[in-house]
């Protein structure tokens, strides 16, 4: 018997409790969660060598902002949306087109955005 | 002796000199001056006539002085300096006729007697002229009448109130100075500048202090200073000078080089305003403002906490709803959420108190611990053991940690240590030094307690003290039951917990 292999989605989030929320999120949507990465440096690792289909990504680790992970998921030509707690204000150059879920949010936002993302 | 009057009827000729002498002439005609010592006008030696015409004739006001004492002929612009001296003036001897200026007069009759000449300019005098003293300038020129002889016989004034330019002079003086003085003390800066070049003409106090002490008198804008060209500021004073419309700006970013220093941003408020001439052609534009760098600073950093605070409010929500969400996922009923719920938001509202205190730069790790344990402690007050060297957690560690605690601790109230009368916990941490970093252990260890079954690995408390605090603050964590009851490990690196910037 043939199992189809759960979609991997890379979760980088900085804050404890909403990593285990979007965790969950993800877990009941499905996909198998890689990570959460916390802090950049981690993320930066998994977004370069992970086996991963999509990403969820919070904007600013513990002060650093997470747009280089952003930037090697796009070379890799992997799908990703933000999640903020500033909305769509501070995006980077280059990214003003990328999704940005507003904080907090709940798992049917999660989905509707994720799929507006995957085509 | 005869009378003049008697003269002028006998003599046709007598009186010709005077010509069309005006009012003045007529004058000299009627009156009888063999009662001054000039005598009868028949007996006038001819310097004499010929001056009185030449006085007579001219438009400027021209008194003559004649002889030793000074006898008084002249014209009729003089009669209206003369005010009501006039016409009693006419044949008096210059010492009474205006003896209030004795002294000023018996001068110049010395000097003009002597052949000599005496040049006033603005010469203050103060005359009785119209009954009352009065302050009054002249410009006054005098010269010498000579006889047929060559000898001085009078002494010719020509006499030019400036009264009314010199006052108007000293009120524009005043005037200037009043202006000057509200240029210098204005408390916003003001600068003059001339022509197509914008050179500077005037600069206040206040406007040298922004452009730090520079010398720009005379010099164009654009030379003065340099680093303003490339801002746009010398083609908006062309535009100026070009259209004649005045320009106002708000809150305008400029870059400023001063010398010796950096390159420094103000933000200005200022209207350049065009100055015409008669023909309506702009000749200056006055430049006038005030420096509000500090007011804009002021709203950059209020709009920074507003989004900051925005920001955090989020993510409390945020945390909020994972708190609410995954009690109720785990929950065995209602009454049992409500309360776990209660405490955890409760904790993370501590724990907030905690670092807003501290205005959310970090937070003592024994304050952290004490603070998280307070409500489970006994009556007695010695549940709880705590010991540890001072470490101070960075924002991020103290919620995490004040979370984790707080899991542990009612873990321990239903299943461990805290279940029964006799067990307490023991919570130490050590800091072992290194070159690159330091190690940072902290152990949860109940003593005491009933015999525990594992926990469900996948509670929020769990998960929360197994994967993410460890995660979040870059270590490892584990859960030993020992014989005495729990023990928890958190292990990582003083670098980690101390990191201070808040995230989202």
């Amino acid at each position: 018997m043939i199992e189809q292999a759960k979609k991997r989605v890379l979760l980088v989030e900085d804050e404890a409790l909403v990593a285990m929320l979007v965790e969950d999120y993800l877990t009941d949507l499905g996909f198998d969660v890689v990570g959460p990465a916390m802090r950049l440096e981690p993320g930066l690792l998994l977004a370069q060598t992970a086996d991963i289909d999509f990403a969820v990504l919070d904007i600013n680790l513990a002060g650093k902002q997470s747009f280089p992970i952003a930037e090697i998921l796009r070379q890799r030509g992997i799908l990703f949306l933000f999640a903020s707690g500033y909305g769509t204000a501070g995006l980077a150059e280059g990214f003003e087109q990328v999704r940005v879920l507003q904080k907090p949010f709940d798992r049917n936002d999660l989905e509707k955005a994720m799929q507006q993302v995957v085509p | 002796m005869s009378l003049g009057l008697s003269e002028s009827r006998n003599g046709e000729d007598g009186f010709a000199f005077l010509g069309n002498g005006g009012e003045m002439g007529a004058l000299i005609r009627d009156r009888d001056w063999a009662l001054t010592p000039l005598g009868p006008v028949s007996e006038w030696p001819g310097c004499l006539k010929t001056a009185t015409s030449l006085l007579l004739q001219s438009p400027v006001p021209i008194v003559m002085l004649w002889g030793e004492q000074g006898v008084m002929i002249y014209n009729d612009a003089y009669s209206v300096f003369a005010g009501k001296r006039h016409p009693h003036l006419l044949g008096s001897n210059v010492r009474e006729g205006w003896a209030e200026v004795a002294d000023f007069n018996d001068n110049v009759m010395k000097v003009g007697l002597a052949g000599g000449t005496l040049a006033y300019r603005d010469q203050e005098l103060t005359l009785h002229r119209k009954g009352y003293p009065e302050q009054v300038w002249m410009d006054l020129d005098y010269s010498p009448v000579l006889d047929e002889s060559g000898k001085p016989a009078g002494v010719i004034a020509i006499v030019v109130e400036t009264t009314e330019r010199v006052l108007a002079d000293r009120r524009n003086a005043a005037e200037h100075e009043r202006l000057q003085q509200l240029f210098e003390q204005a408390p916003s800066f003001m600068a003059m500048l001339q022509g197509s070049q914008h050179r500077f003409e005037l600069v206040n106090p206040e406007y040298r202090k922004l452009i730090g002490e520079r010398d720009v008198l005379g010099k164009p804008v654009g030379e003065a200073l340099p680093e303003i060209t490339s801002q746009g500021f010398v083609e908006l004073l062309d535009k100026v000078f070009e259209t004649g419309q005045a320009v106002n700006r708000t809150a305008e970013k400029v870059l400023l080089q001063k010398p010796g220093e950096g390159v420094e941003e103000r933000y200005l408020d200022f209207v350049y305003q065009p100055i015409k001439n008669d023909d309506g052609d702009v000749t200056h534009i006055f430049v006038q403002g005030s420096d509000v760098t500090l007011r804009v600073r002021a709203e950059n950093h209020q709009r920074l906490l507003v989004n900051e605070l925005n920001h955090r409010v989020k993510n409390t929500l945020a945390s909020v709803q994972s708190i609410a969400t995954q009690t109720l996922r785990g929950a065995n009923s209602v009454e049992e959420a409500s309360g776990a719920i209660s405490a955890r938001i409760l904790a993370l509202s501590a724990a907030h108190n905690i670092l807003t205190n501290e205005n959310w730069d970090g937070a003592d790790l024994a304050v952290i611990v004490t603070s998280s344990l307070e409500a489970f402690d006994g009556l007695d007050g010695n549940r709880f053991r705590i010991r540890g060297p001072h470490v101070r957690l960075g924002p991020r560690a103290a919620l995490s940690m004040s979370l984790a605690l707080h899991e542990l601790a009612t873990n321990a109230v239903k299943y461990g240590a805290l279940s029964n009368e006799a067990g307490f916990v023991t919570i130490d941490w050590s800091v072992i030094r290194k070159a690159d970093s330091s190690a940072f252990t902290l152990r949860w260890c109940e003593t005491g307690g009933p015999p525990m079954p594992a926990s469900d690995r996948k509670g929020f408390g769990s998960r929360l003290i197994l994967r993410v605090l460890p995660m979040e603050l870059g270590g490892t964590a584990q859960v030993n039951y020992g014989p005495d009851g729990l023990i928890f490990t958190l292990e990582t690196t003083m670098q980690a917990i101390e990191e201070s910037v808040p995230g989202d």
